[in-house]
């Protein structure tokens, strides 16, 4: 019996496992999927007006980038659209009759983005300059719309709405009211801004360390300041989204906030902790500070509201990952601080001199920023997936029940991981590649003129 | 008509435009293989698909998202069966993706270029393969109107007639790719590719005939019941399949190559209509069918009008792909 248990939870775990590491190996490519075709946008928009070449040399040398990304990137996103029903069948018996509809609506907006894509990046030369430009629209429109479904689910999967279940069976479904349950709004907000400040800064990083390794020209400077322009509109929005998601949370999943704020009991009036690591046996006061009341005032808009504490959930209604989900949160909401710090630097530098800032450690900074903006979204995804346990839709579904029957979870989740690793290697290698090409269309006078 | 029904017809038809242009894709793939050292064939296979593969893939995602929005307990099903041929399925497509992404993208070495082109034709092989030998276990777990009265099935994705199935899926797939290229390179007016992929689409098709054959004669010696159904409700489409075969290769003979590919493409169609209806209205084995494993009205109304939404925009846009690439550019288009 004991035996048949340890081979059940190691089944769970692979399957976790690998739908997790598939998770987060997308989550790289739909961010600069959702990023990079607005930034292409842009560039390519600014080389319309200005005339200047170096505009479109940048628009041209990311959409290379993008392809290469797109197509690993749908190929992840296929994997995951398996993957619901290799690993986790009991639970796509369950939900895909209630979350279908923001899927199928996710499909039609990937056909677009596909279609669009294939003449945006093979168009430049069969398209005119304005018409080019114009195809590229319904790409970053459809980018944001794939996200903005996705989420959709997931945040049904936070706060689930729109069925009931009578003798076991799913009934009384409503697509639209399981689509716009109380999180769509905050969630898909929060994740489209992440991902459009992750690829900003990516960007700005990249081209941080051109500079850094000396290659101070316009084509970097431009690069950079069209980043950190957008970063410095998108950061501050965020922080308000990432608030509303917060108050979001507190209403509809009490077990999760109390994972995610670290609170242990039940109090009236609780305050925030800021830092408090959940090191083993420390009961999450190392290096904490408590603002008084805060909490309540944030989650409730009460400063005397009660905010539940983990130990009043029963054991097995509880997240058994609480001290990650503790540390995730606290790394997310330090690097979106530390984002929204460097780009009011950035631009309060800026406005003294005509360029933005070059000294080294601004460049470093910089240079640090697009890797931790990555890192800030997945640690958010994180949160979501990793509080939301033991469940699956919270409160309503739990993971082990889920998973699939059929055995050899094991041997997939090898072969998955393995296929990631070799992913990322080839995807390093060839975006390495671009990046080493002479630029096209951009004499190398026009780069030495500045 | 019921709904489940309307909704199972969308979701035949999804697969039917994912079985021939993936098909002609993976098809491209296995051409890409046999070409060996011969750039310029590679060329002109790579020129034909080029920026048209990416949206031939959605066909899967979005019958994929059908499958388990209006019949959640049938993808829970096939998931569970099939988990090992959908996964190589799974991870061949995604290499071929990423091989073909990588093998456009500019600055290659000559060999990391092959290295890839290599990868890209062995994994397409597989992916045909284990995708026609899932079908093909599918339609002999499916046929029978009896059997274990568990949810779900044992399927057979590793018997003769899977087998069969998965090298007859490959051989329609490299006749596919033929008739597409041959059209492309014909329009170019380059003869000597031209020959090598009509001849190409010859051996392909005569593959195509033959393993059709075999896979009705090997369904009626190993699954009776799937056998009595495509000699029944199914007749007339494997009737008129075979006729449009042997008419695909009879253009190509004769040099009709637009006929040669769209009888190609009504033969793929054939093969899966008659295998949709041979198992209709069965979905997975002999519980689970379009009405037991239905989501509820509402969800599959919803599924109705997004399906509709989507033909309404993907099909202007698609034409649009389409029409900008219509005219074939052999050089490489940086």
């Amino acid at each position: 019996m004991s035996q048949f248990q340890l081979a059940a939870i190691s089944h769970l775990t692979a399957g976790r496992s690998q739908i997790g590491t598939s998770l987060s190996f997308h989550l790289f490519f739909a961010v600069l999927g959702v990023g990079l075709p607005l930034m292409m946008l842009v560039a390519e928009g600014m080389h319309l007006r200005t005339g200047d070449p170096v505009w479109r040399a940048l628009a041209r040398r990311w959409s290379k980038v993008f392809a290469v990304l797109f197509a690993v990137g749908a190929a992840s996103g296929t994997i995951i659209s398996f993957e619901l029903g290799l690993l986790f069948p009991r639970f796509m018996a369950y939900a895909g009759g209630i979350i279908g509809l923001p899927f199928s609506l996710e499909g039609a907006a990937f056909f677009l983005e596909a279609i669009f894509v294939g003449i945006y990046l093979y168009g430049w030369n069969r398209l005119s300059p304005r018409a080019h430009w114009l195809s590229g629209i319904p790409v970053a429109v459809s980018a944001v719309a794939s996200a903005f479904f996705i989420v959709t689910a997931n945040a049904w999967m936070n706060v689930p709405r729109g069925f009931q279940i009578v003798h076991g069976r799913v009934t009384h479904v409503n697509p639209l009211a399981a689509m716009f349950n109380p999180a769509w709004a905050t969630e898909t907000s929060h994740m489209v801004f992440g991902a459009y400040l992750a690829t900003a800064f990516g960007i700005a990083s990249v081209y941080a360390v051109g500079m850094l390794r000396g290659r101070r020209d316009p084509y970097h400077r431009k690069a950079i300041s069209l980043a950190l322009a957008t970063a410095a509109i998108l950061a501050p929005l965020q922080v308000g989204a990432g608030d509303l998601l917060g108050r979001t949370v507190a209403s509809h999943q009490p077990a999760t906030l109390a994972a995610i704020e670290g609170v242990t009991r039940t109090e009236p009036g609780a305050g925030l902790n800021i830092g408090g690591f959940p090191l083993p046996g420390h009961h999450g006061d190392v290096l904490n500070v408590k603002v008084p009341h805060l909490l309540s005032l944030l989650a409730f808009d009460r400063p005397g509201a009660t905010v539940r504490g983990l130990d009043s959930f029963p054991k097995a209604d509880r997240t058994p990952l609480a001290p990650y989900v503790r540390l995730a949160f606290i790394g997310m909401v330090g690097i979106g601080t530390g984002l929204v710090a460097l780009s009011l630097w950035y631009w309060l530098r800026r406005r003294r001199g005509r360029s933005g800032p070059e000294d080294r450690p601004t460049l470093m900074a910089v240079a640090a920023a697009g890797p931790a903006a990555f890192l800030a979204n997945e640690l958010g995804w994180l949160v979501s997936e990793l509080g939301r346990q033991p469940w699956t839709v919270y409160g309503v579904f739990r993971t082990s029940s889920g998973i699939t029957t059929a055995p050899g979870l094991g041997a997939t989740f090898t072969a998955f991981t393995l296929l990631y690793i070799g992913l990322s290697v080839l995807t390093v290698w060839s975006v390495r590649r671009i990046a080493s090409r002479p630029l096209e269309g951009l004499p190398s006078q026009a780069l030495a003129a500045a | 008509m019921s709904l489940p029904a309307v909704i199972a017809i969308i979701l035949g038809v999804s697969l039917t435009f994912y079985a021939i242009f993936a098909g002609a894709d993976f098809g491209a793939g296995i051409l890409d293989l046999l070409a060996g050292e011969r750039g310029s064939d590679r060329e002109a296979i790579a020129a034909t698909i080029g920026p048209l593969w990416e949206a031939n893939h959605v066909w899967l995602i979005f019958s994929i998202t059908i499958l388990f929005s209006a019949f959640p307990a049938a993808f829970s099903a096939l998931g569970t069966a099939l988990l090992a041929p959908f996964t190589v399925a799974l991870l061949a497509i995604v290499l071929r993706s990423v091989a073909l992404g990588l093998r456009a993208s500019p600055g290659g070495r000559e060999r990391s270029q092959v290295l890839l082109g290599r990868v890209f034709g062995a994994t397409s092989l597989v992916a045909a393969f284990s995708l026609g030998a899932a079908a093909g276990g599918l339609a002999q777990a499916s046929g029978a109107r009896v059997g274990a009265a568990t949810a779900v099935p044992a399927i057979p994705w590793h018997g003769l007639l899977a087998l069969v199935v998965g090298a007859l899926a490959a051989a329609l797939c490299a006749q596919l790719a033929a008739c597409f290229v041959t059209l492309t390179v014909a329009r170019l007016g380059e003869d000597r590719i031209t020959e090598r992929f009509r001849r190409r689409g010859l051996q392909s098709g005569a593959c195509v005939l033959l393993l059709s054959v075999a896979a009705v004669a090997t369904a009626g010696a190993t699954a009776p019941a799937l056998s009595d159904r495509l000699m029944g409700a199914a007749l007339p489409i494997v009737i008129a399949g075979f006729a449009i075969a042997a008419l695909s290769l009879l253009a190509l003979a004769r040099r009709w190559y637009a006929i040669a590919r769209g009888a190609t493409l009504v033969t793929a169609a054939a093969l899966l209509w008659g295998w949709f209806v041979a198992q209709a209205p069965h979905l997975v084995g002999a519980r689970v069918t379009i009405h037991t494993a239905a989501a509820t009205h509402a969800a599959l109304a919803a599924i109705a009008i997004s399906a509709g939404i989507v033909l309404l925009l993907v099909i202007p846009a698609m034409y649009l792909l389409f029409s900008i690439f219509a005219r074939p550019m052999l050089e490489v288009v940086e």
